[in-house]
């Protein structure tokens, strides 16, 4: 199954996370954001509002990210998070790198 | 799991057809028409098997194979002649090193399909348990023989390489003043390319350790020069880690430590459990992160128990994972067992439907005596 990618603007785009992130699925999460990268999409905002699972191997891919778009100014930011999503993040203490926002909206609002 | 690739290299196109048809059901198929052509092709993607004819205009199947056979890349491909009945002289040619199979025209295609599916099992069957030997020596090479000896105190240690699992480590040194610095880590990612970073990285950290010993017993120095490490290595790039390093000073009854988003230790005492929650970002993620040490003073009866994801990971009968609570329960079930690692897997299992873990687990237990 591939990420459901929402355009926002010429730099900034929705990715709905969907039901998983992991081990299963992590390469294919990298090549869609590769794709857009490529493109110039410099923003990520992540729609964890379905994600039951998050595992180490789900948030490597997403710290690959990070490090690939943190030097030209990009951010990732994380909205609607659901709990399990929010159990790893504080777990790893990565709340100080990806901002959080209540909402998809939330989130556009201030990337904008 | 990906599709396996054929090739198919045959100069009939009737036959070239019928082949790409009947095996294309079941795997990505791609073709040549001579054995150049099949050169090229694999030049672009090595196949999981070939299937090849012999006699064919420009190169046949014979120098096709013998071209294969010289290249190491290509040598341990599967490789299946088909060869017509009038051919019989040039089979005999064929009996040669390499060459995993015959099958004469005309074929039958089920059996054709079944020698097919033989040998890709056969090729993955090896490639799986040369993964798994690999595997398991790395995970050993992960963890040490022994765990620290000191009078007044208890060490406990116990770990379980899953096949599925990723780069867990544990690794300890003791000073020349009498102390010990204790490791706990996890590479993230799962199965043999988590347990090779793993494994490069303890050689850094044992490294590192032992130069920077010589000016500070901090934790936290220690671990901003793997996290500096981490970001500058361009072979570890793309890796990640989360740890736990900790001095701990028997004699002064104090342990120091620095976590760098590792699953956070448990405190047990007469009181309670608590979690021991000073933590900071985790490796591998950002140059500028900075990590700072916390100290807990180890009183007579108390014991610090550290852990590896797996542990908070397991399955609960509720659908839920075990989690930092239900960690909390059962090191406090385990306590004042007199062996609490067996009491503490039995505890954190009974909450699960699992007869066993499933992921790597690793669990450290260090207790002061009364």
């Amino acid at each position: 199954m591939s990420f459901d990618v929402e355009s926002h603007s010429s730099d900034t785009v929705i990715v709905h996370m969907g039901e998983a992130l992991d081990f299963r699925n992590a390469d294919e999460f990298k090549d869609t954001f590769q794709d857009h990268v490529e493109d110039g999409v410099r923003n990520f905002i992540l729609d964890f509002s379905d994600t039951e699972v998050l595992d180490s191997t789900g948030l490597g891919s997403i710290f690959s990210l990070y490090r690939e778009i943190s030097p030209e100014d990009g951010k990732v930011a994380f909205a609607d998070v659901s709990r399990p999503v929010q159990v790893v993040v504080q777990l790893t203490r990565t709340y100080k790198v990806f901002r959080q926002f209540p909402s998809v909206q939330a989130a556009k609002e201030a990337l904008a | 799991m990906a599709e396996h690739a054929i090739l198919i290299v045959e100069d009939d196109s009737t036959v070239r057809e019928l082949l790409k048809y009947r095996l294309g059901k079941h795997y990505e198929v791609y073709t040549a028409t001579n054995g150049e052509e099949a050169l090229q092709e694999i030049a672009n993607r090595i196949p999981d098997l070939i299937i090849s004819d012999i006699m064919m205009p420009k190169m046949d199947g014979f120098a096709l194979q013998s071209a294969l056979q010289a290249d190491k890349n290509t040598r341990v491909i599967p490789f299946i002649f088909l060869t017509a009945r009038a051919d019989e002289p040039a089979r005999q040619e064929g009996a040669r090193t390499g060459v995993d199979d015959y099958i004469t025209k005309p074929f039958d295609m089920e059996q054709l399909l079944s020698r097919v599916e033989r040998l890709l099992e056969r090729v993955e069957m090896f490639q799986s348990q040369l993964d798994a030997e690999i595997g398991r020596d790395f995970s050993n090479r992960l963890l040490p023989d022994s765990v620290p000896s000191v009078d007044g105190y208890q060490f406990h240690f116990h770990s379980e390489a899953h096949e599925q699992g990723g780069g867990d480590l544990f690794d300890w040194t003791e000073t020349d003043e009498g102390s010990y610095f204790l490791t706990i880590g996890d590479v993230m990612g799962k199965g043999l390319r988590a347990k090779f970073y793993a494994y490069s990285f303890l050689s850094y950290v044992r490294g590192t350790l032992h130069t920077l010993l010589q000016e500070s017993s901090s934790p936290a120095a220690v671990m901003k020069h793997i996290n500096d490490m981490l970001l500058d290595d361009e072979v570890l790039e793309d890796t990640f880690a989360s740890f736990l390093l900790m001095h701990w000073d028997p004699e002064a009854h104090t342990l120091t430590y620095a976590n760098a988003g590792h699953c956070r230790p448990v405190l047990l005492t007469e009181e309670g459990p608590e979690i021991v929650e000073h933590s900071d970002l985790i490796l591998g993620l950002e140059a500028s992160a900075s990590f700072s040490d916390a100290t807990l003073d180890l009183s007579p009866n108390t014991a610090l128990v550290a852990y590896t994801d797996g542990l908070m990971e397991l399955p609960t009968t509720n659908g839920d994972m075990l989690g930092e609570e239900g960690v909390l329960e059962v090191t406090a079930d385990a306590y004042g067992s007199d062996a609490p690692l067996e009491a503490l897997q039995d505890a954190a299992l009974d909450r699960s439907n699992e007869d066993d873990f499933q992921d790597d687990i690793l669990i450290v237990w260090l207790q002061r005596d009364a």
